[in-house]
């Protein structure tokens, strides 16, 4: 394969004569880019290069060595590339021009092909890499870090691409923006390796992106997490979503997400890990969700189905808002999970209901948090597992995991298909593991749990007045 | 009164239920963290623990030594004494001892497992709760002369602060939820020493939760030093209040 690459790209290199224009400090690094030809090189040589917009207008390498600066001094665009086969490497761009009119960006490349934008460095600048109408471009290796001093309406995006497919974001680090990396009508691309952190609204944005994959990222402490939306075909897999905390924040938010792959990925610390909201036959496999207020809100209008996914140390596994239920649970590992194992396969006989009426409670009423752990609040939740009436009763994990996954036997991930496409298996086994106690609650009308549950209260009651009158 | 006090503490610690007491700390607290491999759910469970238990525990046991002291208290009533002085000297031994049992049984295990914020919290948590159970403890028992009785009503305390009080505020929410109910939730909350000591601690295991919703409500009260300073004037009136009432009730008592 390599040979035959050589063979195809030989007779170019010795057609087009590339010349090397290099430009030291103190000369002029536009008018080197007008004398260039076709595919000529400039290098640059480290210094600072403080001439405005540079336009690059022909196909060319532009490549930084010791990092020479190139400032826009505030007037608008640092480079504007306005061609196909482009390559910029090795500079640090500084010095572009806040608007509320233009999208100034320290390098924009617009309407071209074949673009590569490699180990460069964007410092506090208001758009940093901008990419629009582009097609088969690689952004990798570049640092591009914003003014954290800065307002956010005096802040733009990291990374921002705009109508573009067949995109690689590999290996950049993006701080202080506004959303890290952003991405409107991007299709077939690839965010990979990427770190993403102290953004003030997004790490990840992206909207109208088919059938695009994010493997490998980190987004870190990003004022409302990641949020993506209008999206059909995503993969997402391999991610780590931590800290991202606050009143609207989400580690990974999904709206309207149709068809995706969420996978392998870890939601740490944040106020609530998953958010699915109008998302239609998304896969939630093997993620794990540790130390959030919300490990998933997994609104009714969604049809997801989890499989294989670690909860602990959560203040809540799961919440959803309405009875409709579309989902489905599956062989998931619940820190909370209190079952047994008789026949010892690794599944809980009994399944797990992850819901907890303090949980719906505060959907309605979010100031009902102060009372959370509190002594009455788990009786009413431990109550409410034994005989379910005002949470969803459908919504359960019909085979929870005994161990987390990584522990759990292999071949009850084989009979639930998280290893695999065994869906006949999986839904036999989930029909075994039907208890008998809930599916006689299920006969249980409404009338009959409530006498139930003043039964339990007068007992209690009376335990109480017998301590008294004993003392 | 401080002889007194002095001689009281010393016999305390001999008390096989102080020992006893201390004892059931370690062991919930040790088999806690030896049992469950995260250490954050094993302070999870031990806050849940030591709000509900320490309280509980330390009414009844205060209600229960003043009665078994009662004898030597009148003996110490016939000397030359100030009668305020007996009750302060009472108060602060069993305070102490209790302080003692708790910092032991929880506060040693929890500073070799967990040493953290977390815990630093839920030990001062744990200390103010004791404080305040035994002032309460110790005014029922001044004011009761019948010992079941009083162990009777130490136990409705009990559950009148840790589930009633909250079920009560639960059934507030859900009456007024139309109304603008929300700044009164707090501070109410607050009036039950249970359940402050309860959010100093869950502000800490449950932040990311909380900055969700009630993030603002919270950090308005915990965050501001003139909530922290309402906070800690409430739980000096939950101390101050019963043992003045213990002190007058026994200056007044006929014993």
């Amino acid at each position: 394969m390599r040979t035959l690459l050589l063979l195809l790209v030989t007779p170019l290199v010795l057609t087009v004569e590339a010349a090397t224009h290099v430009v030291r400090n103190g000369a002029s690094l536009a008018a080197a880019i007008a004398r260039c030809a076709e595919n000529d090189t400039v290098l640059l040589k480290s210094g600072t290069y403080a001439e405005g917009t540079i336009t690059i207008a022909r196909p060319m390498v532009l490549r930084g060595e010791g990092w020479p600066v190139i400032d826009g001094g505030g007037r608008g665009e640092v480079i504007l590339v306005k061609a196909s086969n482009v390559t910029i490497s090795g500079v640090e761009v500084r010095g572009t021009r806040v608007s509320d009119m233009n999208d100034n960006a320290a390098i924009k490349c617009s309407d071209g092909t074949n673009i590569t934008l490699r180990n460069n460095r964007v410092i506090g600048c208001f758009f940093g890499i901008y990419l629009s109408g582009v097609e088969h471009a690689l952004v990798s290796h570049n640092r591009v870090i914003g003014d954290a001093a800065v307002q956010e309406n005096r802040r733009a995006n990291g990374i921002h691409l705009w109508k573009c497919s067949d995109i690689r974001i590999e290996h950049n680090t993006v701080m202080h923006h506004r959303d890290g990396i952003y991405l409107e009508f991007v299709t077939d691309s690839q965010v990979a390796n990427d770190s993403s952190a102290f953004n003030l609204r997004y790490g990840l944005h992206f909207m109208f992106s088919h059938r695009d994959s994010y493997t490998h990222n980190v987004f870190h402490d990003n004022g409302a997490g990641v949020a993506v939306m209008f999206t059909r075909e995503v993969t997402m897999t391999d991610n780590r979503f931590l800290h991202n905390k606050g009143t609207s924040a989400y580690g990974l938010l999904l709206k309207e997400i149709n068809d995706a792959v969420i996978e392998r990925n870890t939601f740490v610390d944040n106020t609530v890990g998953l958010l699915v909201d109008g998302c239609n036959r998304a896969l939630v496999k093997d993620n794990t969700y540790t130390g959030n207020g919300w490990g998933v809100k997994l609104y009714a209008n969604s049809s997801a189905t989890f499989k294989g996914n670690t909860f602990g140390g959560n203040t809540f596994d799961l919440a959803t808002n309405g009875d409709l239920l579309l989902s489905t649970l599956n062989g998931n590992s619940w820190d909370r999970y209190r079952g047994y194992d008789l026949d010892h396969d690794g599944l809980g006989d009994v399944p797990h209901r992850p819901l907890s009426v303090f949980g719906l409670v505060t959907e309605r009423m979010p100031y009902a948090m102060v009372l959370s752990r509190s002594l009455m609040v788990n009786l009413l939740d431990q109550a409410e597992r034994v005989v379910p009436t005002m949470t969803p009763a459908g919504l359960e994990d019909t085979a929870p995991l005994m161990r987390p996954p990584e522990k759990a036997n292999l071949t009850v991930m084989r009979v639930l298909g998280c290893e695999g496409e065994n869906g006949q298996a999986r839904t036999e086994a989930g029909a075994v593991r039907r208890p008998c106690y809930a599916s006689t609650s299920t006969v249980f009308t409404v009338h009959t749990r409530t006498l139930f549950r003043l039964y339990l209260f007068v007992n209690c009651i009376a335990f109480f007045t017998c301590a008294l009158s004993n003392g | 009164m401080w002889k007194v006090c002095r001689y009281t503490l010393l016999d305390l610690l001999r008390n096989r239920s102080a020992v006893g007491y201390t004892v059931l700390l370690l062991l919930i607290t040790t088999g806690l963290f030896m049992l469950e491999a995260d250490n954050t759910k094993a302070l999870i469970t031990l806050s849940q623990v030591v709000l509900a238990i320490t309280p509980l525990l330390t009414l009844v046991f205060t209600i229960i030594w003043f009665y078994g002291q009662y004898e030597f208290t009148v003996l110490l009533a016939v000397q030359p004494l100030r009668r305020s002085a007996i009750t302060q000297a009472q108060y602060v031994a069993v305070t102490g001892a209790l302080l003692l049992a708790f910092w032991l049984g929880v506060g040693l295990p929890l500073l070799a497992w967990a040493p953290g914020a977390t815990s630093l919290t839920l030990l001062a948590a744990g200390s103010l709760l004791t404080t305040i159970c035994c002032a309460l403890g110790l005014w029922i028992a001044v004011c009761q002369r019948d010992r079941a009785k009083a162990v009777g009503i130490g136990l409705a305390v009990w559950v009148l602060l840790v589930l009633v009080w909250d079920a009560l505020l639960l059934w507030l929410m859900y009456s007024f939820s139309d109304r603008p109910i929300e700044p009164l939730i707090v501070p109410l909350a607050a009036l039950n020493p249970i359940d402050l000591a309860r959010m100093m601690v869950m502000f800490r295991i449950d932040l990311a939760a909380l900055l969700g919703y009630t993030g603002a409500v919270y950090q308005d009260f915990f965050g501001s030093p003139g909530g922290t300073l309402a906070a800690l004037s409430a739980l000096l009136a939950w101390t101050l209040l019963p043992l003045w009432r213990a002190v007058r009730g026994f200056q007044r008592k006929d014993l």
